[in-house]
C-alpha cells in the first residue's frame, strides 16, 4: 500500500548532517505500522516524506504502486486531502471551530455538501467516543478528547493511509493505551493503514509491524 | 463557504484587534464620506450661485463673444435677441429665456464719476428665475441700503440697483439720483438719469465695487440698442439635460454659440479643481493609513497562526486557498467597517447639520454660509468600494506569506 524506496532527505541540524538516508520500507494495506527509534533518529522526517509534506532528495514514495513524491504541489495537496490523514503529537485542532466543525473541515474542503459532511463527522466522532462533545471547542476538551477528535478528523474522509506523529506523547498512560487500542481497532475494522512514529513501548506493543530507525537509517523490521 | 466561515471565526477570535482595525476603517469611511458631503454642498452652492446668478443653464451668445473684450458696449451682440428669445420660449425643453445686455460706462453724481460694469435684465422675468432677491436682501443691510427693492416692471422706469461697494464709492443710498453715461452702438456718447432703488451684495467684493443692474428699457435707451441683446440666459425645464440640450440648441441656432453654464462659471471650475486636489490628497493619505494599519493587523494574525496554517496545509488545503482565506478576512473587515462607517456618517452628519454651524466666508466672497453636509449615496458607495479594494490589497501580502509557508516548518512553529 505504502512503499518507500531508498529515501534520502538530509538537512543541517546544529552544524551536523541529519535526516534519513536510503530508507526503504513497505507497509501493506490495513497494517498498523510503527516507526520506532530514539529522538533524532528520523521518525518524523520519514513520516513527513511518506505523508507528502516534504520532498525527498533522493528515492521515491509510492502509494498503491503509484509514485507520488515528485507530483506537483497541487496534486500532492489533493492526495493529502482525499487519501491521507494526519494525527499530530499535539491535536492541532482549529481553535475557533467546534469538535464537529473540525472533523467536518476536510470533508467540506473535499466539496462534500454540508449535510453529508455533518453526517460523516458525527459518525466519526461517535466512533471515537465523542458523540456527546460535538459542539465543544478544543479549549473545552481534555487532551485525550482533543486527540480523539484529531483521529476522527483524520478518519472521516475515509483515507487509505493515516500518518500519526507521536500521537500518545502528550497523553498519560491511562489515555495513551486506549488511544492506540482505538487505532488498532480502526485498522482492523476499516482496513485503514496506519504509520505511527513513536518511541512509546505501549504503542510498539500494539503494532503489526515495527520499523526501527537509528541515525536516519533503518536498522530492523520486526513483526511482534 | 467553509473558508469564509473560517475567516469570520478568526476575526471573532481576536475581538480587540478586530475592533481596533474596524475603528481605522470606520474613521477612514467617516472622514472621506463627510468630506464628500461637504464638497457636494460646496459644489451645489457654487453651481446654484452660477446658474441663478444670471448664467442660467445655457447661454446663447453671439459668435466670437468669448474670444476677447468688447471695445464698446454691444459690439458683439445678438442683432435681434428679443425675437430669438421669443422663438426659444416656444421650445418644449425651455422653461424661460432671459435676455441680457452687458454694458460699461461711467456712473456720475455730478462731482464724481466711477467706471461701472452693467447688466440689463428683464425686470419681470429676472426675479422669478434668478437669485436677485437674495442679493437685494443682503444689500439692504449695507449702509444706505435700507428700503431696497427690485426694479419696477414699467419699461419707462429709469432705475438702477448698485453693488454695495459702488454705492459706497459714489456716496449713494436708496433714493439717490445718478447719471449713467456710455456710448451707443454707433459710438455716440449718451447719458440717462436713474434713481437708485436698491443695493445688491453679490457675494464677491470685486463685483460689489463695480457692478450695477438696470432694466432692459433703461439700457436700450442708453445704448440705443433696439432689439439687440448681448446674450440670452436659458433656463431649462430639466436641469439634468444641460449637455444634450446644448448640442440640440447649437444645431438649431447655427449663427450663435450655445454654452453650458459650467463652461462659463470659471470660479466654479477653479474651486472644483482645488477641492478635488485637496480632498484627493487627503483621501490618498487616508487610504494609505487604512492600508498600513490593516495589513499590519492581518500580518500579525498570520504570524500567530503559522502552526494552524501548517495543519490546514497538511490536511490538503492548497496554497491559493490560504490566500483566499486571508482575502475573506479582508473582505469581512471591509464590509463590516464600511457598514459601521456608514452608520457613523449618517449619525454625525445629522448631528453636525443640526448644530447650524456658520462657515467662514470663502476666499474672495463677502459672506459665510451654514454648514449642511449633503447626503451623497454615490460618494458612500465610492468610499466603500475604495476601502474594500484597500482591504483586499492589504490582505494580499499576509496571504502570500501564509501561502508560501513550508508545511514541515510551519508544523514545527511554536
Amino acid at each position: 500500500m505504502l512503499e518507500l524506496r531508498a529515501i534520502t532527505r538530509a538537512y543541517e541540524l546544529g552544524g551536523e548532517r541529519a535526516g534519513v538516508f536510503g530508507v526503504s520500507l513497505s507497509v501493506p494495506k490495513g497494517c498498523l505500522a510503527v516507526l520506532a527509534g530514539p529522538s533524532g533518529s528520523g521518525k518524523t522526517t520519514l513520516l513527513q516524506l511518506a505523508g507528502l509534506l516534504d520532498t525527498p532528495d533522493e528515492g521515491e514514495v509510492l502509494l498503491d504502486d503509484q509514485p507520488v513524491s515528485a507530483l506537483p504541489e497541487v496534486a500532492r495537496c489533493d492526495l493529502r486531502l482525499r487519501r491521507l490523514g494526519f494525527v499530530f503529537q499535539a491535536a492541532n485542532l482549529v481553535p475557533v471551530l467546534s469538535a464537529l466543525e473540525n472533523v467536518m473541515l476536510p470533508l467540506q474542503l473535499q466539496g462534500l455538501p454540508e449535510a453529508e459532511a455533518r453526517r460523516r463527522a458525527e459518525a466519526a466522532l461517535a466512533r471515537v467516543g465523542l458523540a456527546d462533545r460535538l459542539h465543544h471547542r478544543p479549549g473545552q476538551l481534555s487532551g485525550g478528547q482533543q486527540q480523539r477528535t484529531a483521529i476522527a478528523r483524520a478518519l472521516a474522509p475515509e483515507p487509505l493511509l493515516v500518518l500519526a506523529d507521536e500521537p500518545t506523547a502528550a497523553l498519560d498512560h491511562a489515555h495513551g493505551g486506549p488511544l492506540m487500542d482505538l487505532l488498532a481497532e480502526l485498522a482492523a475494522e476499516r482496513g485503514v493503514t496506519f504509520l505511527v512514529a513513536s518511541h512509546d513501548p505501549a504503542v510498539i506493543a500494539r503494532a503489526h509491524c515495527v520499523f526501527r530507525l537509528q541515525d536516519g537509517r533503518l536498522q530492523a523490521e520486526d513483526t511482534p | 463557504m467553509i473558508l469564509a466561515r473560517l475567516a469570520l471565526r478568526n476575526l471573532l477570535r481576536q475581538r480587540r484587534r478586530t475592533a481596533l482595525t474596524l475603528l481605522v476603517v470606520v474613521a477612514g469611511f467617516l472622514a472621506l464620506s463627510l468630506a464628500g458631503g461637504f464638497m457636494a454642498q460646496t459644489f451645489q452652492g457654487l453651481s446654484d450661485g452660477a446658474i441663478r446668478g444670471g448664467l442660467g443653464h445655457l447661454q446663447i451668445l453671439p459668435p466670437g463673444a468669448l474670444d476677447g473684450d468688447e471695445a464698446q458696449s454691444l459690439e458683439k451682440a445678438l442683432p435681434d435677441g428679443e425675437a430669438l428669445a421669443a422663438t426659444l420660449r416656444r421650445d418644449p425643453a425651455v422653461a424661460e429665456v432671459l435676455p441680457r445686455i452687458q454694458f460699461m460706462g461711467l456712473l456720475s453724481n455730478g462731482p464724481r464719476s466711477v467706471a461701472f460694469l452693467g447688466t440689463a435684465v428683464d425686470p419681470v422675468l429676472e426675479p422669478r428665475h434668478m437669485a436677485t432677491a437674495e442679493a437685494l436682501k443682503d444689500g439692504a443691510k449695507a449702509p444706505g441700503g435700507a428700503g431696497s427693492r427690485w426694479l419696477a416692471a414699467a419699461p419707462a422706469a429709469r432705475e438702477v440697483l448698485l453693488g454695495v461697494g459702488l454705492a459706497r464709492a459714489m456716496g449713494a443710498t436708496v433714493g439717490s439720483s445718478l447719471t449713467l453715461m456710455s456710448t451707443t452702438r454707433d459710438g455716440a456718447l449718451n447719458a440717462v438719469d436713474v434713481e437708485v432703488v436698491g443695493l445688491q451684495d453679490l457675494g464677491l467684493r470685486e463685483l460689489n465695487d463695480r457692478f450695477l443692474t438696470v432694466g432692459l428699457g433703461t439700457a436700450a435707451q442708453l445704448l440705443d440698442a433696439g432689439p439687440a441683446r448681448s446674450r440670452l440666459s436659458v433656463v431649462l425645464k430639466r436641469p439634468g439635460t444641460v449637455e444634450a440640450e446644448q448640442a440640440r440648441l447649437q444645431a438649431l441656432l447655427p449663427g450663435t454659440t450655445v454654452k453650458p453654464w459650467f463652461e462659463l462659471a470659471s470660479f466654479y471650475r477653479q474651486v472644483k479643481l482645488l477641492y478635488f486636489a485637496i480632498f484627493g490628497f487627503m483621501g490618498l493619505v487616508l487610504f494609505l493609513v487604512v492600508l498600513l494599519a490593516t495589513a499590519n493587523t492581518l500580518l500579525m494574525s498570520v504570524l500567530e497562526r503559522v502552526r494552524e496554517f501548517g495543519v490546514l496545509r497538511a490536511m490538503g488545503l492548497q496554497p491559493r486557498q490560504l490566500l483566499v482565506l486571508l482575502q475573506w478576512e479582508g473582505a469581512f473587515l471591509g464590509l463590516l467597517g464600511s457598514a459601521l462607517g456608514l452608520a457613523a456618517t449618517l449619525v454625525l452628519r445629522a448631528g453636525l447639520n443640526a448644530l447650524h454651524l456658520q462657515m467662514p466666508a470663502p476666499p474672495g466672497t463677502s459672506h459665510g454660509y451654514e454648514l449642511n453636509i449633503h447626503l451623497v449615496p454615490a460618494v458612500y458607495l465610492l468610499v466603500a468600494l475604495g476601502l474594500q479594494a484597500t482591504l483586499q490589497i492589504s490582505a494580499l501580502f499576509p496571504g502570500l506569506k501564509a501561502a508560501r509557508l513550508r508545511i514541515v516548518e510551519a508544523l514545527r512553529h511554536v
